[in-house]
């Protein structure tokens, strides 16, 4: 087997994060690829479901969703929730003492039920119960050879706790491995499996992607406030900005952190702020106003569900319209939405340099699926990194300075305080050249097209939308985000069912990237826009704009919107339905044809 | 460095407010204490929201911030924690800094900013052609309240006080040598320096002329002590009239000093070649 799926699960507060962490980290650190799927419920210990879902592979894999190979259950719910999704030949582990027989069985699958609890309390230690659990798990992929590592990772994980917490932690863990070898009946053949360890790589999630991307463009001060899933941004920009003398600032809420990096901005520093959907519906007018004053900014948006209430912890791709449509006014911005937490890295550099070179404010969509997840990264190479700097004047005493000097690119040279004659007032009323406040119809369209033109020279340094799969596929996925990994693996299930498909995945959505949008179109037969929402905002927003050259193409739609992210399978099957049907019609045209 | 005078920070723009209006006298007596420091144009920067008092930046000929309703405080912070050399000053009205800012007052009461803010309370919204402001007074009526007053008002000094501002001063349109005073001393304090003014609006708001405030204003006794924050309190209650002067006058450290702090700790800890090689550490 090359390729393995985990999931750990429970109730909130039982260590399944604690747990998979340190299994993801080890893994990746033994050479091997791994990917995650963290869901947690928004109370902290209680009733909630806590699930940790790793991916381990020889190569890339690219999404953790999905069906499981081995399931560990800490508590009753999640065995029932769980049992159906385990595959062929898997494997469950659950505690002996949630329930002494399990009420629906499966013959199919390998069940060890686990005195998890009595060994944990046999430590003196009930609360280490997911250590032996992980204990079983790496006991039971013993030609994989994790302990040693688990082991470091254990130390490092706690290195500023009591020796204490060290110690359980490795009792426990070393008690599930001696029940495997010792105790457990095995019937599975899961020591079988092994994987070449493929070297040196990184692991983060896409949250400190964004975050260390930050740093590496440049960016020196941080407002937010916050808000899950986007907090671990702030969080890790706290810990690490100030090592570069940089600072990041917690304000009283989303207005001020976006007015806070604006001011920041203003001052010449590189500056951004993160959020989640409500915080990011406060941002709104601050957005505008960056816009309107031409001040550099970035703002990333880690989607959720709903208001501030709404469905926090989960996942939704249903701020595009806002990241789009969002402010007041005609307000020219650059949205881009990474793939996966590697792209996270690479669309921050890059929404930095545009947020730089074009003095616009650049939206990130992530969401939290994709914010919270750690996955394995290819070395990023920097010194190959392309960083821009904001374009400054020429300043010298007694000529004029026109902050906002109408341009052919669009761009204005632009000053900051302490900038010997380059004063001036950057103001979101309209204003002429030389920023004087004017209500003038020709002012007002000849800077409004000023600004927009910014846009079009940008539209050229745009990353390429990525393609995945055939060129001559007759069916079309267009989707966007952090969709990307569950619909490439589908896109290889189906070729090796012999269906044809690609996918095109845009990493600018606005401006509208009409063009790679208008020629992917062109030779397919039908397209399937996938994304996370109720109102297909992808679809509706941009892709049947660029229909029009090709209206013979049927544009379908697959959305999911109950807080999960999509998985390969039922991907799959929306590509095996459409096949399906496009195979009828097609012999139904054929039929009539004959008829004749 | 170039010896700075009054006119030196008279902008390209003339001030377009309406002639009487208080805020002239403002503008004065800013751009006198400025000079007074030797404030350099280009080291200088005015933030301000929206409203008559906000058009404030064009009139001035340093860096200016014209930003939107309400946020000429965090604009103002986010400048002076990104650049703490340049000197920050916050102008705007009682409707932009108590009702739809009202939130950002409180926080940079208590986070200590080494920023001015000068508010301009001209107790009525004025460019929106008359409205109640969180400060308008029992019987104003407006289109918007043509039948009777609904809400009670605010007292900024005393709510600059009670979230410790560390420099509270309040001082009157009709009074440009004490507003040089209070500004120049709010100019040097270090910290998070609060001058209300009392600057009346001539066009729509009829209650509080510069004849009825007149009557209102008297200076703070000369033995008032400004490092006690209680008396203090004391006079921005008094029913006895409006005082004006310096309210509280008292040093803490100010949020650029306790980030540094901040920095030096972090930097400690990470050693002095720190650098992404170091960083990428925690994800190999």
């Amino acid at each position: 087997m090359k390729d393995l799926r985990i999931k750990i699960s429970g109730t909130s507060g039982q260590g399944i994060i604690s747990s998979g962490d340190i299994l993801s980290y080890a893994t990746a650190r033994k050479g091997y690829y791994v990917t995650t799927y963290r869901a947690f419920p928004s109370e902290i210990r209680g009733d909630g479901k806590c699930y940790y879902t790793l991916r381990i592979s020889e190569h890339k894999a690219l999404t953790a969703t999905g069906d499981t190979d081995i399931l560990i259950c800490l508590d009753e719910d999640t065995i029932y929730e769980g049992l159906n999704r385990i595959t062929k030949n898997g494997i469950l582990i659950y505690d002996k003492n949630l329930i002494p027989e399990l009420k629906e069985k499966r013959s199919d699958i390998n069940i060890y039920d686990i005195p998890l609890t009595e060994l944990a309390k046999a430590l003196n230690s009930e609360r280490s119960r997911n250590m032996v659990a992980l204990g079983i798990a790496v006991g039971l992929l013993n030609n994989l050879h994790l302990e040693e590592q688990i082991n470091n990772d254990i130390e490092l994980r706690y290195k500023n706790k009591p020796q204490e917490v060290i110690d359980s932690n490795k009792k426990a863990l070393k008690s599930g491995l001696d029940y495997v070898k010792n105790n457990l009946k095995r019937t599975d053949d899961y020591s079988k499996v092994q994987m070449a360890q493929t070297g040196a790589k990184l692991i983060m999630s896409g949250n400190e992607a964004i975050g260390l991307a930050a740093i590496v463009a440049g960016c020196r001060f941080f407002s937010g406030y916050p808000i899950t899933p986007a907090t671990e941004i702030m969080e890790w920009l706290a810990k690490e900005l100030p090592k570069f003398g940089g600072k990041m600032v917690q304000c009283e809420d989303e207005i001020a952190a976006v007015n806070y990096a604006m001011g920041a901005s203003f001052a010449g520093i590189k500056s951004m702020t993160a959020t989640s959907g409500p915080g990011f519906s406060l941002m709104q007018e601050g957005i505008g106003l960056a816009s309107m004053a031409e001040l550099p900014l970035v703002i990333a948006d880690v989607q959720r569900c709903g208001p501030s209430t709404g469905v926090p912890t989960k996942t939704e791709q249903s701020d595009l319209c806002a990241a789009i449509y969002g402010t007041h006014g005609d307000c020219p911005k650059i949205v881009l939405a990474p793939m996966n937490v590697a792209d996270c890295f690479y669309q921050t550099i890059n929404a930095f340099n545009f947020a730089e070179q074009y003095q616009v404010p650049v939206i990130i969509l992530s969401d939290a699926s994709l914010g919270p997840r750690r996955e394995c990264v290819d070395l990023i190479d920097f010194d190959k990194l392309k960083i821009v700097d904001r374009q400054k004047p020429v300043l010298k005493e007694g000529d004029i300075y026109n902050r906002y000097e109408d341009t052919e690119s669009g761009i204005s040279p632009i000053s900051c305080p302490g900038d010997l004659y380059g004063e001036h007032v950057v103001t979101g009323l309209e204003h002429t050249v030389s920023n004087a406040p004017t209500p003038e119809p020709a002012v007002h369209r000849q800077m409004t097209e000023k600004r927009f033109r910014k846009l079009e020279t940008a539209a050229g340094q745009f990353s390429k939308a990525k393609t995945y799969g055939s060129d001559d596929a007759a069916i079309g996925i267009i989707s966007w985000g952090s969709t990307s990994g569950p619909v490439f693996e589908a896109i290889d299930k189906a070729a090796e069912k012999g269906i044809k498909v690609q996918a095109l995945y845009p990493r600018t959505l606005y401006p509208l990237p009409t063009d790679w949008i208008k020629n992917f179109i062109k030779n397919k037969e039908v397209i399937i826009v996938i994304e996370a929402n109720y109102n297909a905002q992808f679809k509706s927003t941009i892709v049947e704009r660029c229909t029009h050259i090709n209206k013979g193409t049927e544009i379908l739609e697959f959305l999911k919107y109950d807080g999960t992210p999509f998985t390969p399978e039922e991907i799959f099957d929306e590509i095996n339905k459409v096949a399906r049907l496009q195979q009828e019609k097609l012999e139904l045209a054929t039929n009539k044809h004959t008829h004749f | 460095m170039k010896q700075m005078e009054a006119i030196d920070y008279k902008g390209k723009v003339k001030p377009s407010w309406c002639p009487g209006c208080g805020n002239h006298a403002v503008i004065m007596a800013l751009r006198k204490a400025m000079a007074q420091l030797n404030y350099q144009t280009h080291e200088t920067a005015i933030v301000s929201g929206i409203g008559c008092s906000s058009r404030f930046p064009f009139f001035m000929s340093t860096y200016g911030f014209h930003s939107i309703h309400g946020r000429a405080l965090p604009v103002a912070i986010g400048l002076k924690q990104a650049k703490p050399e340049i000197n920050v000053i916050a102008v705007g009205g009682d409707g932009d800094g108590l009702s739809i800012g009202g939130n950002h007052f409180i926080h940079a009461s208590r986070k200590n900013p080494n920023i001015t803010y000068i508010m301009m309370d001209n107790e009525i919204y004025a460019l929106t052609k008359g409205q109640c402001s969180p400060t308008s007074r029992i019987g104003t009526t407006t289109k918007c309240n043509p039948y009777a007053w609904t809400a009670d008002r605010i007292n900024p000094v005393l709510m600059a006080l009670s979230f410790n501002a560390s420099y509270v001063a309040r001082g009157y349109s009709g009074d440009v040598k004490q507003l040089e005073h209070l500004i120049l001393n709010g100019l040097k304090h270090k910290g998070f320096s609060f001058i209300h003014i009392i600057s009346p609006c001539v066009q729509y708001n009829k209650v509080s002329s510069f004849e009825k405030i007149k009557e209102l204003v008297k200076y703070l006794p000369e033995e008032h002590d400004t490092k006690d924050r209680v008396d203090a309190m004391r006079y921005a209650f008094s029913p006895d009239g409006l005082y004006t002067g310096i309210f509280y006058d008292t040093h803490r450290p100010t949020y650029e000093e306790r980030y540094k702090e901040v920095i030096s700790i972090a930097k400690q800890k990470a050693g002095d070649n720190y650098t992404i090689k170091e960083v990428i550490k925690q994800f190999q």
